[in-house]
């Protein structure tokens, strides 16, 4: 468990604001914000890299403030890697248990066993140089994980990668966790791997944590402006998917849609307010979704008006002010709402 | 006649030849201006011997000095901020605008006629008219290379390497150690070949602190000197050739490690 009291650094052009946070044991807590909200300096103090100039930090209860990052225990995975470009990637997996003067023979068993939970084995003899950016990842997250630190720091880990590779090794990541059951810290912008990924979440903005709490939490009950417009993306859940026929059928608390994103699992959708119309009447429509609902809130956004439409769910339409007003749509009427396979994005 | 593209270009590169021809017409003067059998000879000789054996000892020396002093100093400019560091890091670039003589002409002051300079003398410390004078005056004059090169080169390596090994069991000075050093391998051997072989060639603050006495402080630029001014050519020649292969290879090598590293 790691908890951060009260902590403020400043290094001018990034700073720390008087952050509190407690992470539990195994937890995967995801910080999310913008660039230059302060995400990485958090991180870093937690590691130990910064000492805070007002604060405290506890790692399983004890005060490690003033303790060096090596007598910590906890790891760091950087954006760009980091590995050492002297060592190859046996030498770079094996770094830290050559720090703890382990016999070599466990060094390389150890070794092996990671790179091959990693699936980097026939690596091992390379140099980081001749690697690509996802393999470079997974050797960075095995040197990260091979000494078996109490809490893992991921920082934005993923951003530098292509979508494929991502999608990959955020499926990876997650594994990783409940294989070694880490308290792991993932740095990240993207609401995507946020809510995909994270047991709960801290938003974070200007040095200061805005927000924390389960991801369904943050990104439907947003306590700021500023979350609303950061996180930007309503009709966020997660569900099971069932690819059956080129077509995808998706449960999510309780309601159940298809979607031609052919993803199967455990997966998270969103919905883009735009990709759904709205009717009085049940029509019949090429589109494959149609919900029954009550307007339960509108918000005017100048030309655009959002309604909020319980569905069992509530479920955010984005609409013109003009069809709002032809359509004489008011709080507590009830409506269908329809949209198309294709609007439904698995993730 | 218009001028085209093809006129500026003829025109750039003939001033880049005529550089060139007159560049190397320097050398090939110097080595052509004795046979090959009298110079062979002359280098045999026990005083270009001397010369030689000097310069290389004096040179390795204070090379050395310029490498153990530079890297923590480098590194501190690199990597952090502290009061003053603005003029400290002019103050450090000093000797690379001053004129060797001066600097000599300040080295002699220091070791000639202060305290300080009586103090090392106690420990037999003597750099006045001594080969001792000769490395400190190599390790003045080329320490600001050294420690352009090394600070640069601290530089352009992101700290994220010192902070991965930190929190894989590394203190401080082992994740130094293990990381950005290793990975400074070409700044170091570029920063270190060029500073020995200005060390090979220091003259004007080597001549004022340790003074050209034969068999003494004569290093190979002092024996040039001493040879010209008394008219024996063949081991000035001599003295000349060697240090025209030794700058020819030390280039070389610096090309080779670390051709981009910025000097100014």
């Amino acid at each position: 468990m790691i908890r951060i009291e009260n902590v403020s650094k400043n290094l001018g052009e990034f700073k720390l604001d008087d952050a509190t946070l407690q992470i539990d044991e195994g937890e995967y807590f995801i910080i999310l914000g913008p660039t230059g909200a302060g995400k990485t300096i958090l991180i870093e103090t937690i590691a130990g890299i910064y000492r805070p100039d007002s604060g405290r930090v506890f790692l399983n209860g004890v005060d490690v403030t003033n303790i060096l990052p090596k007598d910590r225990q906890i790891s760091m995975v950087y954006q760009d890697y980091m590995l050492f470009p002297h060592l190859n990637v046996a030498g770079n997996i094996g770094f830290g248990l050559r720090q703890k003067k382990i016999a070599k023979s466990e060094i390389i068993m150890k070794t092996g066993e990671i790179a091959e939970l990693l699936g980097v084995s026939h690596l091992l003899s390379r140099y980081p140089g001749t690697l690509s950016g996802g393999e470079k990842q997974r050797i960075a997250i095995a040197r990260a994980v091979v000494t078996e630190p109490k809490v893992l720091l991921l920082d934005e880990p993923l951003s530098a990668l292509d979508s494929r590779t991502t999608e990959r090794l955020q499926a990876e990541l997650a594994r990783i966790h409940e294989i070694t059951g880490t308290t792991t810290i993932h740095v990240t912008h993207s609401f995507e791997e946020a809510f995909a990924l994270g047991d709960r979440i801290a938003v974070m903005c200007g040095g200061r944590i805005m927000q924390v709490g389960a991801p369904d939490d943050v990104f439907r009950r947003p306590n700021s402006e500023f979350i609303a417009d950061f996180v930007g993306v309503e009709n966020l859940f997660r569900g099971k998917s069932v690819v059956h026929d080129s077509i995808a059928l998706v449960h999510a608390d309780g309601m159940s849609m298809v979607s031609s994103s052919l993803k199967s699992g455990d997966v998270s959708i969103s919905i883009r307010p735009e990709d759904i119309l709205i009717s009085k009447k049940e029509i019949e429509t090429s589109a494959r979704n149609s919900f029954y609902g009550e307007i339960t809130e509108v918000k005017n956004m100048g030309t655009i008006m959002r309604v909020v439409v319980d569905v069992g769910v509530p479920i955010v339409v984005a609409l013109t002010k003009q069809s709002y007003e032809d359509m004489g749509l008011l709080c507590g009427a009830c409506v269908w709402i329809v949209f198309k396979a294709s609007a439904v994005h698995l993730f | 006649m218009p001028i085209n593209e093809s006129t500026f270009k003829v025109l750039t590169i003939s001033i880049t030849l005529l550089l060139t021809a007159f560049i190397l017409s320097l050398v090939v003067c110097i080595v052509t201006h004795t046979s090959p059998q009298s110079l062979l000879t002359s280098i045999a000789s026990e005083e270009i011997r001397f010369a030689i054996k000097l310069s290389l000892l004096t040179s390795a020396i204070s090379t050395l000095m310029c490498v153990v002093v530079s890297i923590p100093a480098a590194y501190a400019l690199a990597r952090y901020n502290f009061f003053g560091k603005t003029l400290v890091n002019t103050i450090v670039d000093l000797p690379l605008a001053l004129p060797p003589l001066v600097a000599g002409v300040g080295l002699l002051l220091l070791f000639g006629t202060t305290p300080f300079g009586a103090w090392l003398e106690n420990f037999g410390l003597n750099f006045v008219l001594t080969p001792l004078g000769i490395v400190i005056a190599q390790f003045a004059v080329n320490i600001s290379f050294m420690l352009r090169i090394m600070r640069s080169t601290f530089e352009g390596i992101s700290p994220r390497y010192e902070y991965v090994a930190q929190t894989l069991g590394c203190n401080p000075i082992q994740a130094f150690l293990q990381t950005t050093l290793p990975m400074s391998k070409n700044g170091l051997m570029a920063g270190g070949i060029i500073t020995w072989s200005k060390g090979i060639g220091e003259f004007g603050a080597a001549l004022m602190l340790a003074g050209a006495t034969r068999m003494k402080t004569e290093t190979l630029p002092i024996s040039l000197y001493l040879n010209m001014s008394c008219g024996d050519l063949e081991l000035a020649i001599a003295a000349a050739t060697i240090l025209i292969v030794i700058s020819i290879i030390s280039l070389y090598i610096f090309e080779q490690r670390g051709g981009s590293t910025q000097l100014y």
